[in-house]
């Protein structure tokens, strides 16, 4: 009972919504294809079978009446996770996200509340096209009123979706479809990962990477890479951008005295110029060098094998950048 | 409207294979290239989608769905430019930006394919307000899915196009036939009950009969250019088993003419679907029965066809990936 298992991000959170469901009957599942179909990445297998069709519910093909539907249950009692199947689809519920869900709380001076997930897929990678490839997690976070959730693996997936669906606030959770299948050893139990707190994925003295979602792995492979000539990176997955854990990762630059922040969506007015001015309000003076941004080029994502790869950052960019940076 | 005549019935038919004979061939070429994630092929809505390319005149504007290579190739886009775009190549008629789901070519009418069930049919009214406004007596075409019916953006776009009388032919391929897996969940008992509701000329058709979608069409796109208003067609079709294609495959085999005057051959899981809602073979039994045609006529044709699609192919993988700075270029004018 208590041993870790190797799970993939997509069970992890499937187990997360199993556990939730079992503990709470007021969490709900909506959204397209969710109930005996199984979701159309399977992420949802088996929930229909145990929860029937008054907690896994199917909608039609209306995301911004479904999702208004979502958020006035949540104000009236239930805690439900919605699903958007591709994160391009959000922008339909753009009106009820904004305008309801992150404002209700603030505008009725805490009379309602919105204790709901909006959980999405995202990202490039799969030939899939301009309509099916972006992450509008910056967009979200902008919007003052709502937490944005990006699981860079399977262990935090399941434990920050644990977290969200107990969450008193709307959460938005960004699942990068690359990464369903990808595993790691999960502890007895899936422990929950507190919202706002960002992880060291490896210790380093020369320079921070700040990375989120997959963007974090190839960190990882450009890290490896790199400490093969000596060079000693340290890597900080925020895993929420909203709240930010501005502690862990400006304690980090302090440390090293070098960041490159790294994030896969385009790169005008997103994450990695929050965080750039974040590091360089609060750490300037241990800087040795600017802060070094790395993220999509400000184009929608072209669907050809050869072009796609060339608006995204890889393992080989950011190891570019960080040679640039200690240069 | 008279008829059509056995030209026109001809004309048709040869769309028609013409689309069946590309969608066969995206399949071998996504067997070969694992080019792209997924494709919702056009098979069964033949009929429907090459009556609504012959009610088209020059200077119409069409937008369709993700669902839209039968369209555009009915339409008369180059097969090789079209292989060559879903394989994200740079001959292809997007230069490889757009991919399967969102094939389009302006010089056709073509402007944009959306991917976004809904983005369609308020791009197709907006079409029509430009052409009404332009006053060239052009049409619109909106082709969408029953699923389209789900979104509100289709309800606003309906009432839009009733109010402002917009030039506009709702083309709605309703594959969501009771017993089947819908693509689409509305409290209406029949699709049109909502166009009807907001005072839209409805009509009905068996979108897998050509000689009815081809009378249909052209009726319909005749009184929207007599009228100026919205007509709003329902075509039903019986959902081909290969319609949502995750990996490329042949579930109902390649067609066979020759089948449609040897139904008791046809055996296994689809029978069903081949022997009664095949448009290919439908039109095939109809042409010989009216005499339009003789098979051996009808097979000389799809032989034709076929040669032309392997010469797309061979284009289309004679075609380099693009140039890697198309990637960044073309977000803007200049
Ligand atoms: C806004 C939006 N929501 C959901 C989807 C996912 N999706 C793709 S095809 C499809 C079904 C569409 O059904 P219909 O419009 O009837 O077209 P069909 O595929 O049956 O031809 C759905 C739900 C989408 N592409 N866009
Ligand atoms: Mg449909």
């Amino acid at each position: 009972m208590d041993e870790s298992r190797l799970m993939n991000f997509r069970d992890a959170v499937l187990e997360a919504l199993f556990l939730e469901m079992r503990a709470d009957p007021n969490v709900i599942l909506v959204g397209e294809d969710v109930g005996a179909a199984g979701g159309v990445f399977k992420q949802t297998q088996g929930l229909f079978d145990e929860f029937g069709d008054r907690r896994v519910i199917d909608t039609p093909i209306s995301e911004p009446g479904a999702f208004g539907m979502a958020i006035g249950a949540a104000m009236s009692g239930m805690r439900p996770v919605f699903e958007v199947m591709f994160g391009d689809f959000m922008t339909l519920c753009m009106d009820q996200l904004v305008n309801q869900a992150a404002k209700v709380r603030y505008m009725s001076n805490g009379a309602a509340r919105v204790p709901l997930v909006l959980r999405t897929t995202m990202g490039t990678g799969a030939n899939l096209g301009p309509q099916h490839s972006q992450g509008f997690y910056a967009w979200a976070a902008h919007t003052p009123g709502l937490k944005v959730v990006i699981p860079s693996n399977a262990a935090d997936a399941g434990g920050l979706m644990r977290a969200a669906i107990r969450d008193d606030d709307p959460v938005l959770f960004f699942e990068d479809r690359l990464l369903y299948n990808s595993s790691c050893e999960i502890a007895s139990g899936l422990p929950i990962v507190p919202i706002g707190s960002a992880r060291i994925v490896r210790e380093g003295r020369d320079v921070t990477i700040i990375a989120i979602g997959r963007m974090v792995a190839f960190a990882q492979e450009a890290a490896d890479r790199l400490a093969k000539d000596g060079v000693d990176v340290e890597i900080v997955d925020p895993r929420t951008i909203l709240p930010l854990d501005e502690a862990t990762i400006v304690g980090s630059v302090k440390k090293t005295h070098r960041a490159i922040v790294v994030d896969g969506a385009p790169r005008a007015y997103g994450v990695t110029g929050e965080i750039a001015a974040t590091i360089m309000e609060q750490a300037f003076d241990w800087l040795d060098a600017p802060v070094m941004r790395i993220a999509a080029v400000n184009a929608p994502v072209p669907v050809s094998r050869s072009l796609e790869p060339l608006v995204r950052p890889d393992a080989n960019t950011i190891e570019n950048a960080v040679r640039a940076a200690i240069a | 409207m008279a008829k059509p005549s056995h030209a026109e019935r001809l004309e048709l038919f040869r769309r028609m294979l013409h689309m069946r004979r590309f969608e066969e061939m995206v399949i071998r070429l996504a067997q070969a290239y694992e080019y792209t994630g997924r494709q919702h092929l056009h098979i069964g809505h033949e009929a429907t989608g090459a009556a609504v390319a012959m009610a088209m005149r020059a200077g119409d504007k069409i937008h369709t769905t993700h669902r839209n290579h039968g369209y555009v190739i009915a339409c008369g886009a180059d097969p090789g430019r079209a292989f060559a775009e879903i394989m994200g190549r740079r001959d292809g008629l997007n230069g490889g930006k757009g991919g399967s789901w969102h094939l389009c070519d302006a010089e056709r009418g073509f402007q944009s394919t959306s991917a976004m069930v809904g983005g369609s049919i308020a791009l197709a009214a907006g079409a029509a307000f430009a052409l009404k406004l332009a006053g060239s007596g052009n049409i619109s075409f909106a082709h969408f899915g029953d699923g389209t019916l789900d979104e509100g953006v289709a309800y606003e776009s309906l009432n839009i196009a009733s109010i402002y009388e917009l030039p506009v032919l709702f083309v709605c391929e309703n594959n969501s036939k009771a017993g089947q897996r819908p693509s689409s969940m509305l409290a209406a008992a029949r699709l049109q009950d909502v166009p009807a509701a907001l005072q839209i000329h409805c009509e009905l058709v068996d979108g897998a009969d050509s000689d009815a979608a081809q009378i249909a069409f052209q009726k319909a796109a005749d009184r929207v250019r007599e009228t100026g208003k919205p007509v709003f067609i329902e075509a039903t079709l019986e959902r081909w088993p290969g319609s949502h294609q995750v990996k490329a495959a042949f579930p109902t085999g390649v067609t066979d003419l020759s089948l449609a005057l040897n139904l008791d051959k046809v055996e296994g899981k689809h029978a069903d679907w081949i022997k009664q809602s095949d448009p290919i073979l439908r039109a095939t039994r109809a042409l010989i029965k009216d005499g339009v045609s003789d098979l051996v006529g009808l097979l000389e044709m799809d032989a034709k066809v076929n040669l032309l699609m392997e010469d797309a192919r061979s284009f289309a993988e004679a075609s380099p990936f693009p140039d890697a700075s198309v990637a960044f270029t073309g977000v803007f004018a200049s």
